[in-house]
């Protein structure tokens, strides 16, 4: 056997590797043939497989992608993508930067959506997308078959961030809620945040949360953000700051604990304090439900 | 038997000694412009440069949108002086054209420059085009990105991501680009490649056909000096030369430049080159970016930087193709050396493996030869790592993952 001619360093490198290893098979689908070897890309050569795409996929703590191709005798293909990030948060935050809110949405996962050609779904950790070409008028059939069991193969499917059910529903537009996993509304100090996008008596704006570790950490980001709109204070407290960002105009936030709640793109002075209270709301419930 | 080690002191020697005095250019004829602009009640100084035969006068940073959706980080970028956006008809599903399309909406068309890219389905392993990669394709495709960005033309279109001659000459494409044109809905056509660039640059001057070319070029790259060579080739017939993962560094995640500034800088020293796109995430990377245009100029501590950050990698294969041709068993190098650095550098034998196994090797591999009369250009012992390497072939994948 030739096996046997493995040194021990490799020995050692592919038990530590099959630890790590996860167990996950592309299904096997009626009709359909596997064409090729299974890919792997991981993060220095995801370039590879998306070019400058990847970079995105980057800071959403990429781990690895698995690529499998099938084809059917009618020169059809469809191709599965399984990226692995580090959480289910960074996968839902990847999900959410691609998601098509006027997409048709399926119930596969967490959630999947489908369009002419793919289908993309959330669950746990992996963001999967299949792709399909010439499948003809079955497409939809096709890709949904193969995206239910992909999504049985993966495991436990999870669920949405809990903080999401805190935004208020009025308003709100379906499927518009994200995770920022970086450079929060474009200021580093923010970190990550959570935003969703709102459509009212033909106003549209956007709220938004961060949720930090700690009351000290919020505290942090409120003082940098005065400090880099030129509108120091003396004291920085819990409460409610109207400012005027140089780069997002008028914004209202609220800082409590370790959330701080505001409300971008919109001057209606009454909307903005209603939004705010009801996020209030909704933040004391997650608390509760947590 | 004693093996001769090389000390990391003789290494650094020995790579700057390589680079000899072509890591940093002697001061050229920028053929730029400078002009002073004024935003938000401040005086910036940009510095233009001329995008080859397209005329288009670009500063010389301008903005890769692909990291952001936030509208009002674009929106402060074109504030700033930045002209040319830069996106994919894939980024973000699609979703970050239609950002694009927001912020442009209600400004002057010939305010900004628009370059999005093009993708067919390509053999991963090969790089050339598949079933499915035909000119109604494209042609759709670009129609999609148009009505995301909600504009009838884009300044630039580019086939995205080429890794191969053969892909630069495909007919479809080469098709849909001259209908594209013909109906006005691209002003300009080019390609983007971040793999084999050398070969793909040469093959896009030799096709005559395009206008722009959008490339991978970093004092990273140990085959900087093929990519610079075939850039300076290519520009002498007036391709229009944009330069991208200027602070990243090829294939590897952020931030592993150290000192962006300098970055940037290695790269416009290049006369060559016309423009870099960057990748702005935050407000304070489009002031931090653009302020290199105060002076253009390397310092030595810069110099001393990036000598130091070059010399440090390298400790596997670059990709730099001159192996090819040169194995009597015609092995793939590049492919097996990628293997050994995922065996050993990323430590991932699942990913070695699939690579090993999709190669196609010979039962037997490196057993034939007597010497092996491969040259490495960075000097590996490739004989001995292919062997090494070679054996994941028999390994059962059972026993991997």
């Amino acid at each position: 056997m030739k096996t046997i001619y493995l040194g021990v360093g490799m020995f050692i490198f592919l038990m530590g590797t099959a630890l790590e290893a996860k167990d996950f098979a592309f299904p096997e689908i009626t009709g359909w043939k596997e064409s090729g070897e299974i890919q792997t890309f991981i993060p220095k050569n995801l370039y590879e497989y998306i070019n400058g795409a990847a970079d995105l996929y980057f800071s959403y703590d990429f781990q690895e992608l698995k690529v499998a191709e099938y084809q059917n005798e009618k020169k059809g293909s469809v191709t599965v993508d399984v990226y692995r990030h580090k959480t289910p948060l960074h996968a839902f935050g990847i999900y959410s930067q691609e998601r098509l809110p006027e997409a048709t949405f399926l119930d596969i996962g967490i959630q999947g959506y489908y369009e002419q050609g793919f289908l993309n779904f959330l669950t746990g950790p992996y963001y999967v997308k299949i792709s399909t070409v010439n499948t003809g008028p079955e497409d939809r059939e096709v890709v949904v078959a193969f995206a239910k069991k992909v999504a049985q193969n993966l495991g436990e499917k999870g669920s949405f961030p809990s903080i999401l059910s805190s935004f208020p529903a009025e308003g709100k537009k379906g499927n518009s809620e994200m995770f920022i996993s970086k450079n929060f509304l474009g200021y580093a100090f923010f970190h990550s945040g959570f935003t969703a996008d709102y459509e009212l008596q033909g106003k549209k704006f956007k709220l938004f949360v961060i949720e930090r570790v700690n009351r000290d950490e919020c505290k942090a980001i409120i003082e940098k953000y005065l400090q880099t709109i030129k509108s120091p204070r003396k004291d920085t407290t819990e409460g409610r700051y109207t400012l005027s960002d140089p780069h997002h105009g008028e914004v209202d936030l609220h800082w409590k604990g370790v959330y701080i709640w505001g409300i971008i793109n919109i001057n209606d002075v009454d909307l903005r304090s209603k939004y705010l209270k009801l996020f209030e709301e909704g933040l004391k419930k997650k608390v509760l439900s947590d | 038997m004693h093996k001769k080690l090389i000390g990391r002191r003789d290494f650094m020697k020995s790579s700057l000694a390589g680079f000899g005095g072509l890591f940093f250019l002697p001061p050229l004829d920028m053929k730029q412009e400078v002009r002073v602009v004024e935003t938000k009640g401040k005086e910036k100084k940009l510095v233009y440069r001329t995008l080859g035969k397209t005329g288009l006068k670009l500063p010389v940073i301008n903005m890769g949108v692909m990291l952001t959706d936030n509208p009002n980080i674009i929106r402060t970028a074109l504030n700033s002086g930045i002209l040319l956006l830069d996106t994919a008809h894939g980024y973000m599903q699609g979703r970050n054209e239609e950002t694009i399309g927001g912020v442009i909406k209600g400004r002057p068309r010939d305010s900004y420059y628009i370059a999005t890219k093009i993708n067919l389905p390509q053999n991963r392993t090969t790089g050339l085009y598949r079933e499915g990669a035909t000119i109604e394709e494209f042609l759709k495709r670009l129609d999609v990105s148009l009505k995301r960005l909600g504009i009838d033309y884009v300044d630039i279109l580019y086939q995205h991501g080429v890794s191969r001659k053969e892909s630069v000459m495909y007919e479809p494409i080469l098709k849909a680009f001259e209908q594209a044109k013909k109906d006005g809905k691209i002003r300009f056509s080019g390609v983007s490649t971040h793999s084999n660039e050398p070969e793909v640059i040469d093959a896009v001057t030799d096709s005559k056909v395009h206008d722009v070319i959008l490339t991978s070029y970093t004092f990273k790259q140990k085959h900087y000096q093929e990519v610079r060579k075939a850039i300076a080739r290519a520009s002498q017939t007036g391709i229009g030369i944009v330069g991208m993962k200027a602070v990243r560094g090829i294939s590897q995640q952020p931030p592993t430049v150290k000192n962006i500034p300098a970055s940037f800088k290695w790269i416009l020293q290049d006369p060559n080159v016309h423009t870099v796109i960057a990748g702005f995430t935050a407000f304070e990377h489009i002031e931090t970016d653009l302020s290199i245009m105060k002076d253009l100029s390397l310092t030595e501590p810069e110099k001393l930087e990036l000598q130091k950050e070059a010399s440090l990698p390298g400790l596997y294969c670059q990709g730099c193709r001159q192996c090819l041709g040169q194995c009597l068993e015609k092995l793939p190098i590049p492919d097996l050396m990628r293997a050994y650095m995922y065996t050993y550098d990323y430590r991932s034998l699942a990913h070695a493996r699939d690579l090993i196994v999709s190669l196609n090797l010979p039962s037997r591999v490196c057993e034939e030869c007597s010497s092996c009369p491969v040259k490495c250009s960075i000097g590996f012992n490739v004989l001995k790592k292919i062997r090494d390497v070679a054996r994941l072939k028999d390994v059962p994948s059972e026993f991997i993952a």
